[in-house]
């Protein structure tokens, strides 16, 4: 028996175009994530230390809402890379 | 790098490394991941009662990331995911309160790792038996569409899940289904979550496809989608438990990022029974390296 789907996936047969896109893009990101550890981690990273030692309750409120906004960033980042740099999608 | 909160020294770029194979695998398959996430930051030196909390933290990152790529690909059914999650929350905690019954027993070890086996082995054969036939057919023209399924679905089988009220499922392009057989779904994969303390995404997934003949794609999308919720409840709890180094995450989160993105986008490429064909190694992978856990 056979079950079919309404809306068949939008195929691209070329993966030339998939690769190149995500070689560049990793070249951009790492420089950038290299920054973010300097940057946010270190100096964010006492403060959540000490937070974890006061009161879990407020941490576990900025860890899930630091989690939350690192992956929405993250996201309009890599999205804005992939259209930059040609992946259509 | 010290990370001051699980008081260990470990490479970030390891983390993020390790994020963005297992962002890869959770964006490509609609897994958290977290069978392989789990025993490589153990194996960087992230301690043990760490482990589970920080890669929920992690997984409710990446699957954010990976689920908004999906929904901009139309694979995302919102309905469905908020239906499931109705029995995935409850699920969870019956699951987390049978494993304090078995642990009184004292084999908890193995009664635990041995149905963990068990499942996974018994999904990762039977969905790459139904795939492999799948995609054989197609090749002999017997079966003309881009995502289907050798076998009919569980769904229009059984009369259990003809249980009214029943729903339609536009974005999944599934006509009537119960409600009941959503939440089952959402219930049982709960279960597993707080049982075996993983995503359970590689439960669901299958699940969708054969039981409520979700397509594919759209299954990944929307298993994305339930993992954020599911990960995200288990990292407030483990949190609050103090077993969540935020820092770690976000530090494999940067990896997991790019790696999800990619996962995403490579669906566009590959057919329903292909990611099946493929998905079905991750579980037969997962078996291996319990069973070695549990005799070594």
């Amino acid at each position: 028996m056979q079950d079919e789907s309404t809306s068949p996936p939008k195929q691209d047969p070329s993966l030339l175009p998939l690769l190149r896109s995500i070689l560049l893009e990793i070249a951009i990101y790492v420089p950038i994530v290299a920054a973010y550890f300097w940057l946010i981690l270190r100096f964010a990273g006492d403060k959540l230390a000490s937070l974890y030692q006061d009161s879990l309750t407020l941490y576990a409120i900025a860890a899930t809402l630091a989690i939350v906004i690192q992956g929405v960033l993250l996201e309009v980042l890599t999205s804005w890379l992939l259209r930059r740099f040609g992946l259509r999608h | 790098m010290f990370f001051p909160i699980s008081q260990v020294f470990t490479n970030p770029l390891v983390l993020a490394a390790i994020g963005f194979v297992v962002g890869l695998l959770g964006g490509f398959f609609g897994v958290g991941g977290g069978f392989l996430a789990g025993p490589l930051m153990f194996w960087t030196g992230v301690p043990m009662n760490f482990v589970i909390g920080t890669d929920l933290a992690h997984m409710t990152g990446k699957s954010i990331v990976a689920a908004r790529r999906h929904r901009a690909l139309g694979n995302v059914d919102l309905r469905l995911g908020l239906l499931m999650i109705i029995g995935t929350i409850p699920g969870i905690e019956i699951g987390a309160q049978l494993i304090e019954i078995v642990d009184k027993t004292g084999q908890a070890d193995i009664i635990v790792g041995y149905t963990y086996v068990f499942i996974l082995t018994v999904i990762g054969l039977f969905t790459g038996w139904e795939s492999i036939r799948t995609i054989r057919k197609k090749r002999t023209d017997l079966l003309p569409a881009q995502d289907v399924l050798d076998v009919e679905r569980i769904e229009r089988r059984s009369r259990l899940f003809n249980i009214p009220p029943l729903i339609n499922l536009p974005v999944s392009g599934v006509e009537s289904v119960s409600i009941w057989s959503i939440i089952f779904i959402g219930f049982f994969t709960g279960l597993l979550a707080g049982f075996l303390g993983v995503g359970g995404g590689f439960a669901r997934l299958p699940m969708l496809v054969y039981i409520i003949g979700v397509p594919t794609h759209v299954a990944v999308g929307t298993d994305l989608f339930s993992i954020v919720i599911s990960a995200g409840y288990g990292t407030i709890t483990h949190s609050l438990k103090g077993n969540v180094d935020i820092m770690i995450a976000l530090t494999m989160l940067t990896g997991a990022g790019i790696g999800a993105q990619i996962g995403a986008v490579g669906t566009r490429y590959f057919s329903g029974p292909t990611i099946r064909l493929m998905f079905s190694i991750l579980p037969l992978i997962a078996a291996v390296l319990v069973l070695l856990r549990i005799v070594i």
